[in-house]
């Protein structure tokens, strides 16, 4: 239990101040948004705790639903490796900071909505003179 | 000087919004068509525009979320998609148009058929976006555009009878044979053309680009009070240069030469190679404008990295999405359907999509969360209030305006 002595800490509204949030990572790049929530009962007993943030890999295609969502949230898992039931996770623990965007103690390349940007940077956009430099 | 260059970013995004191809033959028609009968609805577009610009703005400095952002975080993921498949459409037909205006303002100065221009016109605006620097960017066409001025001198040389000018703007009235379901929808596509979305999708994330924080407050006001007032005046000067040489003649304008032509009449050779610069700068911009606005409202709802500031490289997806935006914009241009057809109806659509882009920007700008010691004042919250309820009047008169006048013919 908590102890009652210790400062109250900060409580926060889920679906305003956390849900479909813009993630950035710990360099400040952009990556990816609060697509849903993943809520567990520990097996042993207890009260539910917020346990992830989904990101990609069709988060945000389950959460639409409707045949239509499940048809997109397939087809994304399908497209890049890993596990095919299951979206994108970022534990809480790598959660750094909630402010009007959710800072993550991770790199954009580790985080689940990286394979696309990746594979249309070296795919195509790569491919294209000047893709390395900055406008003039 | 750079205060003045300050400012660009207000400039361009108000030339790209009130005297695009769509807007300088809308206000072309209505000056021939209503004199200024209805220059009131460029007025109030004005005034709401100013309104959530400001606000868009402010939220960009403080906190660095562009507007697509705030869409997806307020109205949630399903709403904020279907304003997103809404805007997005809106926003690409915009893109098509302005590729075809480019084009008629080159085939004004060359003699050589638009459909020619369209691809040359096409590739221009993406290797801009590819390699020029926001800065940069935005001061080459928005300064470009200001040459439009001319317009203005060119109505003073005509010396119209400027008491009826004021009568007519002061007094309006339906003109006789035409009907009032007719004057309600120019009056709506003019209040949407100033209003339109793909503006506080730029001005926002124009923003955010260029690094603003908290401490450009100011220099976001001095862009939204100087910019868009000014690509008012100059879209109402161009309403009243119609008014003067064609409402007489009962002479009804549907081509970029037309809107050209009172000022070759008042101000000769040059006045027309001014005003034909200024239509190819003025269009330019709007497609730069909207071209770029494909990809940030997409990337912004998505979460994916965007914009210019970082290398081409780094935002993959976006500079993706832009290139095919203008790829298909340029395919649809080659068809042959007409621009001016085409920018008419995106106006009236984006209309009834406004309501759910700019609740948004309201309720965030209120968030002190957010907002801190910078949230909506009394004056901002009542203005953006009564505009919302204005808003959604609108949207809900429309389409079956559009429906009952066959769009305004």
């Amino acid at each position: 239990m908590s102890d009652p002595s210790a400062p109250p800490g900060r409580e926060l509204l889920l679906a305003l101040q956390l849900l479909d949030r813009q993630i950035v990572d710990r360099h400040g790049k952009l990556a990816g948004k609060v697509d849903d929530l993943e809520i567990s009962l520990p097996s042993g007993g207890g009260p539910p705790v917020v346990t992830a943030l989904l990101t990609g890999r069709g988060a945000l295609a389950d959460r639409l639903g409707g045949r239509l969502g499940r048809f997109a949230a397939a087809l994304s898992r399908r497209l890049v490796a890993g596990d095919r039931e299951r979206p994108g996770r970022v534990p809480v623990s790598r959660i750094a900071d909630i402010g009007n965007h959710v800072t993550v103690a991770l790199d954009a390349d580790e985080m689940p909505t990286y394979a696309v940007e990746a594979a249309v940077r070296h795919g195509i956009v790569e491919h294209i003179p000047g893709s390395g430099v900055k406008g003039a | 000087m750079n205060k003045v260059l300050g400012i660009t970013l207000g400039i361009l995004t108000a030339m790209g919004g009130f005297v695009d191809i769509g807007d300088i033959v809308a206000n072309s028609e209505t000056g021939a068509r209503f004199g200024l009968g209805l220059a009131w609805a460029v007025v109030v577009g004005v005034i709401g525009i100013c309104v959530f610009a400001e606000m868009a703005g402010r939220v960009a400095a403080v906190s660095g979320r562009p507007v697509f952002d705030l869409v997806r975080e307020r109205l949630g993921a399903k709403v904020g998609l279907v304003n997103l498949l809404a805007s997005f459409f809106i926003t690409f037909l915009t893109l098509t148009a302005e590729i075809g205006g480019i084009a008629l303002a080159l085939e004004l100065a060359s003699d050589v058929n638009y459909l020619l221009w369209i691809p040359v016109a096409g590739l221009a605006v993406w290797l801009v976006i590819w390699r020029v620097k926001f800065e940069s960017m935005e001061q080459i066409f928005g300064l470009m555009g200001l040459v439009l001025v001319v317009m203005a001198v060119a109505l003073w040389r005509l010396g119209p009878d400027w008491s009826d000018l004021a009568h007519q703007a002061a007094h309006p009235a339906v003109p006789h044979g035409e009907g009032h379901a007719t004057y309600a929808f120019w009056a709506i596509a003019l209040f949407g053309a100033a209003m339109t979305p793909y503006e506080v999708f730029f001005f926002s994330s124009g923003a955010v680009e260029e690094g603003w924080s908290r401490r450009d407050l100011m220099l976001n006001k001095a862009n939204v009070f100087i910019g868009f007032p000014l690509g008012g005046v100059l879209s109402l000067t161009l309403m009243g240069l119609t008014a003067v040489v064609f409402q007489p003649a009962a002479v009804s304008v549907g081509s970029l030469s037309q809107s050209a032509l009172p000022v070759s009449l008042a101000v000769g050779k040059l006045g027309l190679a001014l005003v034909i610069i200024g239509f190819f700068a003025a269009t330019f911009g709007a497609a730069l404008e909207t071209g770029l606005s494909c990809g940030y409202t997409i990337s912004q709802y998505f979460g994916w990295p965007w914009g210019k500031r970082v290398r081409p490289r780094e935002a993959a997806r976006f500079h993706l999405l832009v290139l095919v935006a203008l790829g298909v914009a340029v395919g649809v241009g080659l068809t042959a359907v007409d621009p001016i057809k085409v920018t008419e109806y995106s106006i009236v659509l984006s209309a009834a999509a406004l309501p759910l882009t700019y609740l948004p920007i309201l309720l965030v700008a209120n968030d002190r969360d957010y907002m801190g010691e910078s949230a909506n004042r009394w004056l901002s919250n009542l203005l953006g209030s009564v505009f919302l309820v204005v808003l959604v009047v609108v949207a809900a008169v429309t389409i079956p305006l559009m429906i009952v006048t066959k769009a305004g013919s």
